[in-house]
């Protein structure tokens, strides 16, 4: 007698579980397939038509991939957001695990110094990038600066335009960028760092190592969950590179579409040109672009990274 | 420490400290400068004045007020919309057992893969299908509907209450409480910390965002504050003290946020970079 009503209590039990977790998820699910599953295989399907204003007028097949490969600009854009990719990724990681190590240490004040190093991270980009572009200005405040440690500005190559010379205006940005994101990769560090259990750099030193050794082969590896997600969150936003071209540069990237990365390029093709089908297929260039430098880092910094165990 | 190691250590703090705050009270600075004194180095304005934020707060249309309104109530509506979804399905997927959990979870991984630049072409003619895509105020829908969910968050969510003992749970079970009970007697009251850090971090991405803004918003009464930075910069291009005073007023906020909620902030690096 008991038992069966234990039983039937659980049975019921079970069921209202099932029903919750299908009432909690349902709303969650659709979205998810409507917002990210359905817009992916939408965003394929549009990218082999042409497609204007008016709709899709005929199937084209791979005919935009072929012309976006063909298109020197698009090229451009690629070669620029590689080129902004592979040098801000390394330069904010090894700026923020500097200021890191730097705030980590046990000293007087490191509260506010990792407030202030935090600082640029919080604004938005429209804020910064324009305060940026005031700062940088030919008769703005860095000049200024430059010109009071005794640089001949106007005898500079650029002229001290730094965002209106296309041999400048990327490597500025690289600039801005790395400052402004440098405080969030000090942040992913800093967590990882107060996981790392101090007894092995303890017993390294103990045993004799020198500061340099413990540095690269305690602390550094200890790290990798960090050096993976700094890295991986990195690339991914460097390749998404877009407000602080548009701020500076314009919807063109100027000039001489030096500022043209791939998302600036997907916008023009959608808003100037109204080509949505050819926008899509550059989407679609992308998105594999991210997912296999993605895939690639797994490799790289190994599986264990992955799942963040050390 | 040797004394000379720390010197160069203070040194070093004090040195980039300088170059992440300066540039902010610079933009203070110029935004009360009067416009001849806009590109002189001095940073204390010789003759102070509050004309650039007379300016946007009553000349440019639309003015800082709409902006600011704007900014705050899509902030607001995507912040609950996050905490909503997440919290549901996060605990769905940590803690009640049913068919298909796990390929769903997948699928929510999944999610986390597709760039928003590439939902732009086809979530944009998606909107213009729907009519939302307008100058009305059926508008915010559109971007309420494009933010509505962040798989990040969801996962965040759910690692969260993996780590909520099962002992709690076990307790209120015994007498005699629902999967719907625990879920808003137990689990709820005790994620309080990560919803504090998805309601921030979804504040702060929504408050700063400019790629939707500036895809979706079609009339100038809708615009976001960045949105608005990006128009108004465009348009003063010499006229720096008014763009400074709008640099200064959009990022007020998100300071007051971050110093109020500093803790969930380092929270959420932990939460990710290390369980994740």
């Amino acid at each position: 007698m008991q038992s069966s009503k234990k039983h039937s209590y659980r049975l019921s039990r079970k069921k209202s579980e099932i029903l919750v977790g299908y009432g909690f998820i349902s709303i969650p699910m659709a979205l998810f397939l409507f917002l990210s599953v359905g817009i992916f295989f939408y965003a394929i399907y549009i990218s082999t038509y042409d497609w204007g204003l008016i709709g899709p007028t005929e199937n084209v097949g791979l005919d935009n991939y072929r012309r976006a490969l063909s298109d020197p600009i698009f090229l451009k854009a690629i070669r620029n957001s590689l080129k902004y990719a592979l040098l801000v990724v390394p330069i904010q990681s090894a700026l923020g695990l500097f200021l890191a190590l730097l705030v980590n240490s046990k000293i007087k004040g490191s509260k506010f110094f990792r407030s202030a190093f935090y600082f640029p991270s919080i604004a938005s980009s429209a804020a910064i990038t324009t305060l940026f572009i005031f700062l940088m200005a030919p008769d703005g405040v860095f000049n200024g600066m430059l010109k009071f440690f005794g640089v001949d500005v106007a005898n500079l190559f650029n002229q001290g335009a730094w965002l209106s010379d296309s041999r400048t205006a990327l490597y500025s940005i690289i600039g801005l960028n790395a400052w402004t994101t440098s405080g969030t990769m000090m942040l992913f560090y800093l967590a990882n760092l107060q996981t790392v259990d101090s007894q092995y750099r303890e017993a390294a030193i103990t045993d004799g190592a020198s500061r340099r050794q413990v540095f690269w082969y305690i602390t550094m590896p200890l790290l990798k969950p960090a050096h993976f997600f700094v890295v991986t969150t990195g690339m991914i936003g460097a390749l998404q590179l877009y407000d602080q071209a548009i701020l500076a540069g314009g919807a063109d990237g100027s000039p001489d579409y030096s500022l043209m990365t791939m998302v600036l390029y997907i916008y023009n093709a959608c808003f100037r040109k109204f080509e949505f089908g050819y926008a899509s297929a550059i989407g679609v260039i992308l998105f594999v672009i991210i997912f296999s430098l993605t895939i690639l880092q797994k490799f790289i910094f190994g599986s264990s990274a992955w799942r963040g165990e050390n | 420490m040797t004394r000379f190691r720390k010197y160069m250590f203070y040194s070093m703090l004090i040195f980039y400290s300088v170059i992440t705050v300066v540039p902010f009270i610079w933009s203070v600075s110029t935004s009360i400068k009067p416009s001849d004194e806009v590109y002189q180095s001095n940073l204390i304005p010789e003759n102070p004045t509050a004309k650039a934020y007379a300016t946007v707060f009553g000349k440019i249309q639309p003015n800082f007020q709409t902006l600011f309104a704007n900014s705050l109530f899509i902030a607001c509506v995507v912040v609950v919309l996050h905490l909503i979804f997440a919290a549901l399905a996060g605990y769905a997927f940590a803690r009640l057992r049913f068919p298909g959990r796990d390929a769903l979870f997948f699928v929510v991984l999944g999610c986390m893969m597709v760039p928003d630049q590439l939902r732009l072409v086809p979530m944009y003619q998606l909107l213009v299908k729907m009519e939302l895509i307008n100058t009305g105020p059926t508008n915010y829908l559109a971007i309420f509907l494009v933010k509505a969910i962040s798989a990040a968050d969801v996962f965040l969510m759910r690692q969260y209450f993996l780590t909520i003992p099962k002992e709690l749970e076990d307790a209120a079970k015994i007498d005699g409480a629902g999967p719907f009970q625990l879920f808003s007697k137990i689990m709820l009251p005790n994620a309080a910390p990560v919803l504090a850090t998805i309601a921030i971090m979804t504040f702060q991405g929504t408050w700063n965002d400019l790629f939707w803004p500036s895809i979706v918003l079609q009339s100038p009464n809708h615009w976001t504050l960045p949105f608005g930075i990006l128009q108004f910069k465009g348009q003063f291009s010499t006229d720096w003290p008014p763009i400074m005073a709008l640099v200064v007023l959009s990022t007020i906020p998100i300071l007051a946020l971050y110093t109020f909620g500093q803790r969930y902030i380092i929270n959420v690096q932990l939460a990710s970079s290390v369980k994740g």
